[in-house]
């Protein structure tokens, strides 16, 4: 909670200038890295979760906060994601990169696939349809028992990532946590990069107002297939080092619960700002958490959080200024 | 510059445009008119390929671009303009303009860093200027006043560098000091793109079009300069009767 707090602060303290969350970025990066030596391991764990967890977020923001697209059913990359990366590790390879390329080879076409019909909708329709395929996803795993059924995937080695002259033991925490925040933090700033390009300018546009957007000359299809794909392989990220975390996999991934929380967290964090969503996800999971240990009615508390969040603060905790967004 | 044949569009049993030819002339001021009902919407929006027409042809500078949609026919050079006000609300005025501006440039740019792209910036800062919205450039074009709002309309459409400039009732909801103005600076316009005017005040057009166009019943009725289309008995019969005889 006092992390929320800190959030709140620095986000009104960045309010003042426009684009003015410049050093907040690098603020929570150092509080990230300093953070083995505060906590346990225990919360160690929890962070590594939370940044998977935010990953997604990130993912629903690029869609939402960008295009303007509301998607019910981004749990599905991470699943999909979480699932081959499971596999690959028990029958296939133990490489890292390998199992990285192929879940981003194989989450790309499934995205073009489902993206070029699903975005062709408007509004809700795009969220009912994101939501019914990532539906139908899950329901095919719990009723495949090759991929283990509702028990899921379970004993998935965990990896040593291979980088030149060093490995990196995933089995180590502290090991594990840094790879998985020096991810976190490229994957960052590669979709801040990404958007704060012509092509961002207009996914902003057609969230703004996309019956004007063809009329200046621009296909708004590609921009929001491509923006499409982008969330998909941003929410695959997440799902890349899930099962390493956990050890097992289920189909619950691919599940609305986990679907629905990722747009909570990107609401709390603040919609459309791309690193709000990674501080949502850090907040709701460590809320969850806390909660959790309390009481079993957890969700009902994300629901209150996500109505009062709508109500008085929808631009989240850091859409204070909500003009200090990429362009 | 826009050149239609035969243009025809039904809705059900009406039709609401019937075998329509007119030629918007090079570098002028072309205005449809008509009545309500008369069908100068239809006509725009199947110009601008909003709608797709049951029959006949459109030109865009000697090109055939008979049904293509509106992305297509932006890039080959055809701004429009709405006749409700049409813009980017959430954005300013400077980055209504800029988007405009940025669909003109090659797409192999689209990937290049948006803060390093100031010839682009500079362009819309020029386009703003000369519509006399300089002083609002970082203002979200929410706030702007109704008369800011028509006129950024009509420099979103210019900052495309547009050939033909295909305005909707620009006027519409201004005040007469305000309607003079627009009136100036479309006439201003008309040497560097041809304008296709579509208005459902007679009077408004007068003193600005080059070649009137009256439309009545989805049919041309009458073509002619200003002087002409006042002189005409048909055009008084239909138009000013319809309107002015039941007042």
């Amino acid at each position: 909670m006092a992390a929320g707090a800190l959030v709140q602060r620095l986000g009104a303290a960045g309010a003042g200038r426009r684009g003015g969350f410049g050093w907040i970025a690098p603020a929570l990066l150092a509080l990230a890295v300093a953070l083995p030596w505060l906590v346990g391991d225990f919360y160690l764990r929890l962070a590594i979760e939370a940044f998977l967890l935010g990953a997604l977020a990130l993912s629903v923001d690029i869609l939402l906060g960008f295009a303007g697209l509301l998607s019910l059913g981004q749990a599905m990359y991470f699943g999909l994601s979480a699932y081959l990366t499971a596999l690959c590790y028990l029958h296939v390879t133990q490489s890292f990169w390998l199992v990285a390329m192929i879940v981003a080879l194989a989450v790309a076409l499934v995205a073009a696939a489902l993206g070029a019909v699903a975005i062709r909708a408007k509004g809700v329709y795009f969220a009912l349809i994101t939501f019914g395929a990532a539906e139908i996803a899950g329901k095919i795993v719990h009723n495949t028992r090759a991929l283990g059924g509702s028990d899921g995937l379970l004993g998935i080695p965990v990896p040593a990532i291979a980088l030149p002259g060093v490995e990196l033991p995933l089995r180590s925490n502290l090991a594990f946590y840094y790879v998985v925040l020096t991810v976190i933090a490229l994957v960052y700033l590669a979709v801040t990069r990404v958007l704060a390009t012509p092509f961002g300018s207009v996914l902003s546009a057609i969230r703004d107002n996309a019956s004007r957007v063809p009329c200046l000359g621009y296909n708004p299809f590609w921009y929001k297939f491509f923006a499409y794909l982008l969330a998909a392989e941003v929410a695959a990220v997440g799902g890349l080092f899930y099962p390493l975390l956990r050890g097992f996999v289920g189909p619950d991934l691919f599940g609305f619960e986990i679907s629905t929380q990722s747009v909570v967290m990107a609401l709390v964090g603040g919609v459309g700002t791309l690193i709000g969503p990674l501080v949502g996800g850090v907040v709701i999971t460590f809320l969850q958490s806390v909660l959790g240990s309390f009481t079993e009615r957890h969700l009902f508390v994300l629901g209150v959080i996500f109505i009062l969040f709508v109500r008085f603060l929808p631009g989240g905790l850091f859409g204070l200024s909500r003009r200090g967004r990429a362009p | 510059m826009i050149a239609v044949q035969g243009l025809s569009k039904s809705f059900g049993g009406l039709r609401a445009v019937s075998d329509l030819d007119f030629v918007a002339c090079d570098g002028g001021v072309t205005s449809i008119i008509g009545p309500n009902g008369a069908g100068k919407s239809t006509v725009f929006n199947l110009i601008a390929g909003s709608l797709r027409p049951d029959a006949g042809r459109v030109e865009l500078g000697g090109r055939n671009v008979t049904g293509l949609p509106p992305h297509a026919l932006a890039r080959l050079g055809l701004a429009r303009s709405f006749q409700i006000s049409n813009l980017f609300f959430g954005l300013t005025a400077l980055e209504n303009v800029r988007l405009a501006a940025q669909a003109q440039t090659p797409r192999r740019r689209f990937l290049a860093r948006l803060d390093r792209e100031t010839a682009l910036v500079e362009q819309a800062r020029a386009v703003l200027g000369e519509f006399g919205l300089a002083d609002l450039a970082d203002e979200p074009a929410a706030n702007l006043s109704h008369g800011d709002q028509r006129r950024l309309e009509i420099a979103l459409c210019m900052a495309s560098q547009p050939r033909v400039l295909m305005l909707d009732e620009p006027t519409q909801g201004m005040s007469p000091a305000e309607t003079r103005a627009v009136d100036a600076l479309i006439r201003s316009l008309a040497g560097r793109v041809s304008v296709v005017v579509i208005e459902h005040d007679i009077d408004l057009v007068m003193s600005i079009s080059d070649r009137v166009i009256v439309l009545h019943q989805g049919r041309k009725l009458f073509e002619g300069t200003p002087a002409e289309v006042r002189g005409s008995d048909a055009v008084r019969d239909a138009y000013l009767g319809a309107e002015h005889g039941a007042a």
